[in-house]
């Protein structure tokens, strides 16, 4: 289990109405997809969203990145 | 043949008011307390983010109790409320909300417990034959949902930090264990029994307490967080009588608090 402070970051993306692109809203940290979606859910609020999703930043998969490695969890 | 929808306070059944204004008090009173209390984490959650999830459900709390409070205006005899003018003296509330939670095992218990205890009571309103009741309902049960993946995810990862932990959730769960598994009423529903009667209610008593049993029995004892309940086939049953002689039905509370007991 990751330490507190050390969780997998999940990116957050949603829409607000059918037909938009889905767009990157914001980032949260936590160790597990369940907890991942209440944090989401309740961190980007702002907005009447009609989609919210969230994917573990580790299963972005680089095309072009200034990174040399495959961007992973944390970072 | 559907049965007819009683869309106001004066189509109920005579008797069964009182029944209802002593649950919606209740319920309404924890729902508040328990905000009160998830609040106060708001900025001392273990991480930022737990911490305004905490927020976010102190205010969900707060909502619902200002809802069902809502209720209480046109149901005869029903006790003045606001969530302006909120009193603890003469709340109706678990004896677990009555302190602050000592710790964030605390907050996770009361939320794997007792709110998803109050959660399974609203379930079984979800499709009352009385209307303003039911309108209520189904988007307090949408946002308990998040609640449940809350407690859920939170209790298996403090459990995971090792035996001391463990040792505080099981704590924790025998302090709100009588008045979270009580709040369904004996067995045949007690004073909730007039509400399924009337319709107003699908079920109290044994079915909603063994339905919670089986989703929050496999949850702890995964976890390996000690609590009075076994698996028995394919139910899970208590292993241990839950206080009847001190449950208070109308208050919805246990009599001086849980019992003293051995822990083991």
């Amino acid at each position: 289990m990751k330490t507190i402070g050390e969780e997998p970051v999940y990116e957050v993306f949603a829409r607000r109405v059918e037909g938009e692109p889905l767009r990157h809203v914001g980032c949260v940290a936590a160790p597990a997809d369940a907890l991942a979606r209440v944090y989401a859910r309740s961190i980007y609020d702002e907005e009447s969203w009609l989609e919210m999703y969230v994917v573990p930043r580790r299963a972005i998969i680089p095309v072009e990145s200034v990174r040399g490695e495959a961007v992973d969890a944390h970072v | 043949m559907s049965t007819p929808l009683l869309d106001r306070a004066s189509a109920l059944p005579q008797d069964c008011v009182p029944a209802l204004v002593d649950l919606v008090v209740a319920l309404a009173d924890n729902k508040h307390a328990l905000g009160l209390r998830y609040g106060e984490w708001c900025s001392s959650g273990p991480t930022i983010e737990a911490g305004v999830a905490a927020t976010a459900m102190a205010q969900d709390e707060l909502g619902h109790a200002r809802v069902l409070y809502g209720l209480l205006e046109e149901l005869p005899g029903a006790p003045h409320r606001s969530e302006h003018e909120w009193a603890a003296s003469d709340a109706r509330t678990a004896a677990f909300l009555d302190r602050p939670f000592p710790g964030w095992p605390h907050l996770i218990v009361a939320n794997v417990l007792l709110d998803q205890a109050l959660a399974s009571v609203l379930e079984t309103a979800l499709l009352s034959r009385y209307l303003p009741l039911r309108q209520r309902v189904r988007k307090i049960l949408e946002e308990e949902r998040y609640h449940a993946i809350h407690g859920q995810g939170w209790l298996r990862q403090l459990a995971a930090e090792g035996p001391r932990v463990r040792e505080l959730l099981g704590e924790a769960v025998r302090a709100a264990w009588p008045d979270a598994l009580c709040w369904f009423g004996p067995a045949d529903g007690g004073s909730l029994r007039p509400l399924v009667d009337a319709g107003v209610l699908r079920e109290a008593g044994d079915p909603v307490r063994e339905r919670f049993l089986a989703g929050t029995g496999p949850l702890l004892s995964q976890s390996g967080v000690a609590a009075p309940v076994r698996a028995e086939g394919d139910r899970w049953v208590l292993t241990e009588p839950l206080p009847w002689p001190v449950w208070d039905e109308r208050a919805r509370r246990v009599r001086g608090g849980a019992p003293e007991r051995d822990t083991r």
